[in-house]
């Protein structure tokens, strides 16, 4: 494998990390959510440079681009339920998700 | 290569910013320009789908829907984040950062490859006759979140 | 035409909106539930006739040309598509009654269908990424479902369930770039050779460390099963059916097996994580069960302690094993699903699932009282019901292996569990019946005729279980036994 792809490596294990940092730290449901998206950037960064580095760049793109559009239903999806969230508590604090024990 | 990794570093340093930055419309703003940024990445790695959809999509479309929900989620009370948080987080990222520097430092030619088969001439002969059944995937997950939006805003009847 | 299993549901989802508007409720109930009992019917008869030369590769064409839509059959994938379709035909016929309440049942079908698409896709593809693309599809439809209630509860389970998965499936991915990565191929016939060439040890180990977390989760496998007891209880009862006992099963148990069994092949070292995660499963879920108040958290506790026995039994690696764990995954879904379903009945006629608060009600609901039994017994593994006979596979498999003490713990998470599958029955059904009861009725036609239908199998299977075992079992049980053969030579296109 290329050096290069290290370096690209490098940092979407960066923003990986971030994400995941994020997630344990964060309380407001949508920064949770804007903490997972970055998580998908890292992965389609990931997921991008090691095509560049099989040279397989046509076949890399189209894996990121459905990585993409099942991220916009994703997010879609997840956005609807914090609205909903949202109506109920009227709060974004994921402290008040505390009702199911886990 | 400096002008790439330059662009990666910003790429970091924004969606950083998207986390840890308490208003929650310069959040949404720091990861649309976080999103273009990676996009120019794509375009310079020689990727220009990729780019042009993360750009259209993820920089525009996600980003409106995030400020969509952020207006309609705006007369509640602010959530207070955890302080320790705040002060806990970039150390942690930090280390991190240097844990993630040195473990690449350490793969870097450790990582067997074989060669990958021919590819297809085209972007356009890739997607759709390399990776048709994710197409078919995709229509699925469009309906899906389409059917999941419907549901989730559905009328209730009053008696429900 | 196997691409049908992915395309009808789709297209069936396509049309309900409409069909719901022509007719509110006979529509998209005929429509949805003709749509799974012809796909069981196709996989029950056709499936057996067409592997029985092999796996069926279906390459598609479109004007000619070869379209990158690439889908085997063989006989692992025929027995996912076969439970797949089952419970979900009894989970949509009790939906009949049981959604009345929820509204817009159009569009609970249609995302039902789009559920069931994508399983079914997920179960026939063989390419890595197309069957993460597929397991997102179910998974983004069962977000949906889970919240369908829009009640507080409901919303809370499904924004978690969803951050969770959204992670594994973020792990996921990453496995599969490392793949990418290391044999440059995506689809599993490629990817077995690539692998068997590079003998790449610690970056396999990394990718597979990934899939097993990414995996694993959807599996609800402890350590990562945190979310299982919330999600699946606040679900209406048909899709906590569906969850626990199909897409658990096909997203997690299937696609863990799939690629460690005939992708990477099942090294000792994997062999021994999976007894370890199966087994500390089993138990501690087990442990877990017998503290809850909540019927269906109980029964939620149960699942990741059954899927715990179905990865013990896959993890052995003996043809015996695996066709043990393949066999009690089959029996599971049954059961689970049909202990889903009954407690939806009860929850419908008492609105509570807070055991202390019922009583008796077997006067009042005897057939749903009865099927639960059943349900319970096929669990807990009691002859002659089909659960015992698959535990009972999966123990002696575990001795033969030389894991005797594997095999006792298996014994005795087996007696746990039917000691709190007796205090539900007792707790709920039996003893004097509370006289806030007193009213209750038996649960409406097609919940009923649902759950009968699943109690009927268990009893029939538990019965008929060597025939069973040898027409649709053993083929499965085969294929991943083969390891990477089963996928390395024939499968390529």
């Amino acid at each position: 494998m290329s050096n290069t792809w290290y370096l690209y490596l490098f940092f979407a294990a960066a923003l990986v990390g971030a994400g995941l940092l994020g997630l344990l730290g964060k309380r407001n449901l949508i920064k949770l959510f804007i903490a997972i998206e970055v998580i998908g950037k890292g992965i389609s960064l990931l997921l991008l440079s090691t095509g560049l580095a099989k040279a397989s760049l046509l076949t890399a793109q189209a894996l990121v681009v459905t990585y993409i559009v099942i991220e916009v239903s994703l997010v879609a999806t997840a956005l609807a339920l914090i609205i909903n969230i949202y109506r109920h508590k009227r709060s974004l604090d994921v402290r008040g998700l505390a009702n199911l024990k886990g | 290569m400096i002008l790439q990794t330059a662009l990666l570093i910003g790429l970091v340093l924004f969606s950083v910013l998207a986390i840890a930055l308490r208003d929650l419309l310069k959040s949404a703003i720091s990861l649309a320009v976080a999103s273009l940024l990676l996009g120019i990445v794509f375009f310079r790695m020689g990727a220009p789908y990729a780019g042009v959809f993360e750009i259209s999509v993820v920089a525009g479309l996600i980003t409106v829907l995030f400020i969509l929900t952020i207006a309609l989620t705006k007369s509640g009370e602010e959530v207070r984040e955890s302080k320790l948080a705040n002060v806990v987080f970039p150390v942690v990222f930090v280390a991190f950062l240097v844990i993630d520097a040195l473990v690449m430092k350490e793969l870097v030619g450790k990582v067997p490859a074989l060669a990958s088969g021919a590819e297809a001439p085209t972007f356009g002969e890739a997607l759709w006759k390399g990776r048709t059944l994710d197409l078919i995937g995709q229509i699925a997950v469009i309906l899906a979140g389409v059917f999941a939006v419907l549901a989730l805003f559905r009328k209730r009847d009053k008696h429900e | 035409m196997i691409i049908l299993f992915v395309v009808l549901p789709l297209i069936v989802a396509g049309l309900l909106p409409l069909a719901g508007k022509v007719s509110r409720r006979v529509l998209p109930d005929l429509l949805a539930n003709a749509t799974l009992l012809f796909l069981l019917v196709y996989a029950a008869v056709a499936g057996r006739a067409l592997i029985a030369g092999g796996p069926v590769l279906k390459q598609s064409f479109w004007l000619g040309e070869a379209v990158g839509i690439r889908l085997a059959l063989d006989g692992l994938s025929l027995l996912m598509l076969v439970v797949v379709a089952l419970v979900g035909l009894a989970a949509s016929l009790f939906s009949i009654d049981y959604m009345e309440h929820y509204g817009a049942k159009g569009n609970y079908y249609a995302l039902y269908l789009v559920m069931m698409a994508g399983m079914n896709g997920l179960v026939l593809a063989t390419d890595l990424f197309s069957l993460y693309v597929f397991l997102e599809v179910a998974a983004v439809a069962s977000y949906a479902l889970v919240a369908y209630g829009l009640g507080h509860d409901e919303l809370e389970a499904a924004f978690k369930y969803l951050m969770l998965s959204v992670v594994a499936s973020a792990f996921l991915v990453a496995g599969i770039a490392v793949i990418f990565g290391l044999t440059g191929a995506l689809d599993f016939a490629a990817v077995a050779s690539g692998l068997r060439e590079l003998n790449a040890g610690p970056v396999l180990g990394i990718a597979a460390a990934l899939f097993l977390l990414g995996f694993g989760l959807k599996a609800a496998l402890v350590p990562f099963h945190a979310w299982l007891p919330d999600a699946h209880p606040s679900a209406p009862a048909p899709i906590s059916a569906v969850l626990s006992g199909l897409l658990i099963k096909v997203s997690g148990v299937y696609a863990l097996t799939r690629v460690f069994l005939n992708v990477f092949g099942l090294t000792p070292a994997l062999s021994t994580v999976l007894l370890w995660l199966g087994a500390v499963s089993m138990v501690v879920a087990a442990l877990l069960a017998l503290g809850q108040k909540d019927m269906k958290r109980m029964l939620a506790y149960s699942s990741i302690s059954q899927v715990g026995y179905i990865v013990l039994g896959i993890g052995i690696g003996t043809p015996l094993g695996i066709a043990g764990g393949l066999f009690h995954l089959f029996n599971h879904a049954l059961a689970k699903g049909l202990l889903f379903l009954t407690s939806g009945s009860v929850q419908q006629a008492t609105g509570t699932r807070d055991l202390d608060e019922m009583g008796g009600l077997a006067k009042r609901m005897p057939v749903t009282a009865a099927t639960h039994l059943i349900g319970a017994l096929s669990i807990s593994g009691v002859p002659p019901l089909n659960g015992f006979w698959s535990k009972l596979i999966i123990i002696v498999a575990l001795v033969q292996a030389g894991h005797p003490v594997f095999a006792v713990v298996a014994v005795l998470a087996s007696v746990l569990t039917l000691w709190y599958y007796l205090l539900i029955q007792r707790k709920a059904f039996f003893g004097k019946l509370n006289e806030k009861w007193a009213a209750v009725k038996e649960a409406p036609f097609w919940m009923t005729a649902a759950t009968v239908l699943l109690a009927l199998l268990c009893l029939g299977i538990g019965i008929l279980f060597a025939s069973t075992v040898t027409t649709w079992v053993q083929p499965a049980a085969d294929v991943l036994a083969d390891g990477i053969h089963a996928v390395a030579g024939s499968w390529g296109f």
